[in-house]
């Protein structure tokens, strides 16, 4: 059992750190992508589905739904308005302005995938999900509890 | 809640029990998430400025200005806490918050908590690191609002179930009526009055057309029924004709086994009498005058002729119309005939009347025998009076098919002889045109007067009627069959 006790400690701070990651959002890219900083307001104008332009080339945003607790954050600190405030306004732009509508992508494989093949891509995950991924760079934290 | 109104009432108090909470719980539930989408919206957007303003700031007299904006942020009196964290510093407003932090960062959906604050947290990217802002928003505004707009819906559905259940009974009393006029028709038709038209005004199909197939139901049955009360009447006079007929012709066949037999009877007597009234009287010549022989002898003739008078009487009961003696005659003087003998011969206290009617048919027949018709019938007439007298009526009139059962239809000459005597019961009533039945003492009748009537009329193709009430009187009617003049 002594020789154990090690161990568990050990494990207790692994889990401590997962815990810990697991509730921070971040903003992320590929790992090679031209886009190094966006601020909160063109955070919002990204997934609001204006576009934004880095060196001439329009960021293309994934919304994240693998993880049904990312929408309620989503909502909150990203785009800031409630769901029907921000579809009325996705169907504002797309349908009075011409504004592409942020691609929505369910499943968590999917969207690596998908970051990995589009270098202007970007969007959100938690921590714990890209922290070791060197393909992927994280440019900002969105949010943490 | 058997009858159709209560059930129709019931059904709609089912449904409203259950709908109404739906509809309360449904228009609640809508009420609460339009209330709590105007509250979420402008708290994350206004919390999203305020952030982007943090970020958006100098790195310069960062806390002072990050103080301002939070005054700002208080002053507003929708936010009732507001710091910014940054790393173990925490920098807060100079204006004191509303409320003491709860020991959470973010709230994500209105009224999750019931402290009634909504905490929103936002992370500040700041040039070398990140800090946090956080701010708590007043539910309490909204959470009146959404208590007084659930309060008006309450009063509002409740309002609803009132007025619906008001129609609810208004219009069950409109689809029943029909229903229960329907209803007691049925039961007056059921009671046995079938005349009971069933006829109401409803504008809904299908009671009108329940209506009319109940009518023509009901009018079915009003055929049916008269059919069959008209075949049992048909068949109830049939039968009564046919005992009727049955009685007359078990009555004739006596009469005539009687008649048969007495008229045998007497025609041998007659021959017997014969000799004793003829020598009777060839002695009573040659006895001395006024010698006890004499009147013996007369005696015995009168006898004889009384015997013989019997024995004629029997004769005429028993024998077939004389056809040879038959002729077209006129009543009115052969009534006259009779009853100017028979005023010569009834008792002064008895009052005979005759009341002829002009252009009276005469009859076939033998004028002699309704002579003696109307002497036997006034004869029991004014002997029914006696002692005290009273008043023999006759009426002489003309009839077309008399309501008798024997006889044919046509004109008949009806001669109705009444009297104010003593009249006679039933059981006398059903005897009188026996032979030799008879009220009278042993000696003062013979029984043979009706009989000889029937006999007569009968034998004329005619028919008597007898009315009598003890006490009343009686009424004899003759119908004789009128001949053409």
């Amino acid at each position: 059992m002594k020789r154990r006790a090690p161990q568990l400690v050990i494990l207790l701070c692994l889990w401590a750190q997962v815990y810990a990651a697991s509730h921070t959002l971040v903003l992320v890219v590929r790992a090679d992508s031209k886009v190094t900083a966006l601020d909160s307001l063109t955070v919002r104008k990204l997934f609001l589905g204006l576009p934004v332009l880095i060196d001439g080339t329009p960021l293309h945003p994934l919304r994240n739904r693998s993880d049904s607790q990312l929408d309620p954050i989503f909502l909150q600190q990203i785009v800031a308005m409630s769901q029907s405030a921000y579809d009325r306004q996705i169907l504002i732009g797309v349908n009075r302005q011409g504004w592409l509508r942020p691609v929505e992508v369910n499943s968590g494989s999917r969207l690596i995938e998908t970051l990995y093949a589009d270098p202007s891509a970007v969007t959100f995950m938690w921590l714990q999900d890209v922290a070791h991924n060197p393909k992927v760079r994280v440019i900002r934290e969105l949010w943490s509890d | 809640m058997n009858t159709l109104r209560l059930r129709l009432l019931g059904v709609v108090l089912v449904i409203h029990a259950a709908l109404v909470p739906l509809l309360y719980l449904g228009v609640t539930a809508i009420v609460t998430d339009g209330y709590a989408e105007l509250f979420v919206n402008p708290a994350r957007s206004y919390s999203q400025l305020v952030a982007d303003e943090l970020e958006a700031s100098s790195t310069d007299r960062f806390e002072p200005r990050a103080t301002e904006l939070l005054d700002g942020v208080l002053l507003t009196g929708q936010v009732v806490f507001a710091e910014i964290v940054d790393g173990n510093r925490k920098i807060r407003s100079s204006v004191p918050s509303r409320i003491a932090p709860a020991d959470r960062r973010d709230d994500f959906r209105f009224g999750q908590h019931n402290d009634e604050v909504y905490y929103i947290s936002h992370t500040v990217k700041r040039p070398d690191h990140s800090i946090v802002l956080r701010m708590g928003f007043d539910e309490s505004p909204t959470l009146e609002q959404i208590t007084a707009a659930k309060q008006r819906v309450l009063i509002a559905i409740l309002a609803f179930t009132a007025a619906s259940l008001v129609v609810a009974i208004w219009l069950s009393a409109v689809i029943a009526r029909p229903m229960v006029r329907l209803q007691e028709a049925a039961k007056r038709i059921a009671g046995g009055d079938f005349r009971t038209q069933l006829s109401m005004s409803s504008s809904i199909r299908e009671v009108q057309e329940l209506n009319r197939h109940l009518e023509d139901m009901r009018q079915k049955l009003v055929g049916t029924n008269e059919r069959l009360e008209r075949e049992m009447s048909e068949r109830e006079a049939s039968e009564a004709k046919r005992l009727d007929l049955e009685r007359r012709l078990l009555h004739r066949e006596r009469i005539a086994t009687i008649g048969t037999l007495a008229g045998g009877i007497a025609h041998e007597f007659n021959n017997i009498m014969t000799p004793i009234l003829l020598y009777s009287q060839v002695a009573l010549q040659d006895a001395p005058a006024g010698g006890p022989l004499a009147r013996d002898l007369t005696r015995i003739v009168a006898a004889a002729h009384r015997a013989r008078s019997l024995v004629n009487g029997i004769l005429t009961f028993s024998r077939e119309m004389d056809l040879q003696k038959a002729s077209v005659f006129a009543v009115r003087p052969t009534i006259d005939e009779a009853l100017g003998l028979l005023r010569a011969i009834v008792p002064a206290n008895v009052e005979i009347s005759f009341e002829p009617q002009p252009e009276v048919a005469p009859v076939f027949g033998d004028p002699s025998l309704l002579h003696q018709v109307v002497v036997n019938l006034c004869t029991n007439a004014y002997q029914a009076m006696h002692p005290a007298g009273g008043r023999i009526a006759l009426r002489l009139t003309s009839v077309h098919n008399p309501p008798m059962t024997q006889l044919n239809e046509g004109r008949y000459v009806l001669l109705e002889v009444s009297d104010t005597g003593h009249g006679m019961d039933e059981s006398v009533l059903a005897h009188i045109f026996d032979p030799f039945f008879t009220t009278r003492d042993v000696g003062e009748g013979t029984g043979l007067g009706l009989s000889i009537v029937h006999g007569i009329i009968t034998s004329m193709s005619g028919a008597i009627t007898v009315e009598s009430a003890v006490g009343k009187g009686t009424m004899v009617q003759i119908f004789l069959p009128a001949a053409a003049a």
